[in-house]
């Protein structure tokens, strides 16, 4: 067996060890590589630097726990730039597994930038429905979610007074890791009451939102974990999505490395075919 | 003893018994497989529960009298007659008026919303007034609104279209537009698969992250004992494999 058969046998175990170490190593000892500002990301950040004061800016946390490493850091950055702007926030979810999780999140965010529930924020929870949920918002909030999730009236929340419906909505965005999520809330939401929408979501669904980013149809976009790293870094809050940028290129070059490698070696296996070939 | 710390240990020995399966199927990862296939369709359960019965059908119609919500009740209990099969013909008034009403808010808006104005998007001027410059043509790569990534699109979105027109044969000047379009989507597909890896990693982050994280004196050491643990049932289990005779079935 020639060196390249045997390396395009190799046990898979290997490669996983080498992947496994690629990304070990970074998150023990940083290097601190350059983050660089896509323009998607900074659309999002511009847009709620922009807002003056008490402005409502609802947040749908559209993910469950197995889409945290990704989506948890870009909940946690718009937050606390939410919250630093004294921005009123609404959170709600469409996943009803994401409920616990998005319910801690936000009380954590919130409590370290000393905001109380009721009066700076509210927790709407989750409702039946997927996008009927949103359509149910756009005609009346209260009708659609009549108590937040601690049970509480939401009729009544000082962080609610003047809020009605999606039209009173500033700003929405939605953390979404696939449907319902960042296109259920154009469709049935930015299309039908008019109020300006970001979105943040996991790699895999990025590239499929990109037409609704040069569209217009979003604001901005913010992808994956690179996409936390960013917007921590626009907050100047930098967290767990930019501690994980320098395992994040690590990986992609062993990927890089492995995928090239892998052609060196199919090319060289087939010439050496060929000739075989051409000799007998 | 501190609920976090009950919960790193749960964490960490779960992530370390799924990971275990990258060394090969073993009874610690199908125990955290199956839990956490439990555990997830118990949550949703509980939740609905909490959120559909008590909250939005059995508090409003009880404590305030929203007795107009028995009407989405009972077609919702449609529903339920499939399992008995003489009634079983109700359920689709139930389904006929889900089906009915999703469809009439969904079609109207996903035409506005994915054909009609990806359309207008794909069709833009290809130069531009500016005031004080007059007619212009930007060359900026980097601009998604510039006139040359407006070509590019049209060139993209027309030749991927003729890919997958099968009534006239892809010969010729048909060809070189096929697979004009063949390119296109391969570039869509390494940009899809790029992210897709991108995100892959990213789980594998966030997960070492929190191992990292559980190494910690703080929590016990959970990594580094659960890790023990997985390695040592893993050594076990090969042994005993090794020791068993082979499976005569």
């Amino acid at each position: 067996m020639s060196f390249a058969e045997r390396m395009l046998n190799i046990d898979r175990r290997i490669i996983f060890v080498v992947i496994g170490l690629c990304t070990l190593l970074p998150l023990l000892y940083p290097v601190g590589l350059p983050i660089k500002i896509s323009q998607e990301v900074r659309g999002v950040y511009d847009h709620i630097e922009s807002l003056p004061e008490h402005s409502v800016v609802l947040l749908s946390l559209d993910f469950d726990p197995a889409s945290k490493p990704e989506l948890y850091p870009q909940a946690v950055a718009i937050l606390r730039h939410a919250f630093k702007k004294n921005l009123r926030v609404i959170a709600m979810t469409l996943w009803v597994s994401g409920t616990g999780m998005a319910d801690e999140l936000l009380t954590k965010v919130a409590t370290e930038s000393g905001k109380q529930r009721g009066a700076d924020y509210v927790f709407l929870g989750w409702s039946p429905g997927g996008t009927a949920v949103i359509i149910n918002m756009g005609q009346d909030l209260y009708n659609a979610f009549p108590s937040d999730y601690g049970g509480k009236p939401t009729k009544g929340q000082p962080v609610l007074e003047g809020v009605n419906s999606l039209k009173d909505v500033t700003y929405a965005v939605s953390l979404s890791a696939g449907n319902p999520g960042v296109e259920a809330w154009y469709v049935f939401g930015k299309d039908k009451y008019k109020f300006e929408l970001g979105g943040g979501c996991t790699g895999v669904i990025a590239p499929g939102l990109y037409p609704l980013l040069r569209s217009g149809q979003l604001n901005g976009l913010i992808g994956g974990l690179r996409g936390a790293a960013e917007y921590e870094s626009l907050i100047g809050e930098k967290g767990r999505a930019v501690a994980g940028m320098d395992a994040q290129s690590a990986t992609h070059v062993a990927i890089i490395v492995l995928v090239a490698l892998c052609n060196i070696f199919y090319f060289s296996l087939r010439r050496q075919a060929r000739q075989q070939g051409s000799q007998s | 003893m501190d609920v976090t710390i009950i919960g790193a240990w749960v964490a960490t020995g779960l992530t370390l018994f799924i990971f275990s399966f990258l060394y090969k199927d073993n009874p610690l990862f199908k125990l955290a497989e199956n839990l956490y296939v439990g555990v997830s369709v118990g949550y949703t359960i509980v939740k609905t529960y909490d959120t559909v019965i008590v909250y939005l059908i059995w508090k409003p119609i009880v404590e305030n009298q929203e007795w107009t919500l028995l009407i989405p009740v009972a077609i919702g209990l449609l529903m339920l007659t499939r399992y008995v099969p003489k009634a079983a013909w109700l359920s689709r008034y139930a389904f006929a008026f889900i089906v009915g009403v999703g469809a009439g808010l969904a079609i109207p808006r996903t035409v506005s919303s994915f054909i009609l104005k990806q359309i207008e998007d794909t069709v833009r001027p290809l130069l531009v007034l500016v005031p004080g410059d007059g007619v212009t043509f930007s060359w900026n790569l980097m601009n998604p609104a510039s006139s040359v990534n407006v070509i590019i699109v049209l060139i993209g979105v027309s030749s991927v279209l003729f890919y997958f027109f099968f009534s006239v044969e892809h010969s010729g000047p048909g060809k070189a537009v096929a697979r004009m379009g063949v390119l296109f989507l391969m570039i869509a597909f390494g940009a899809a698969f790029g992210y897709t890896v991108m995100a892959r990693m990213s789980l594998l982050i966030g997960r070492l992250t929190d191992l990292i994280e559980y190494s910690d004196p703080a929590y016990g050491r959970p990594t580094l004992w659960l890790a023990l643990v997985t390695i040592g049932t893993l050594i076990a289990l090969s042994r005993r494999s090794r020791s068993e005779p082979p499976d005569s079935h």
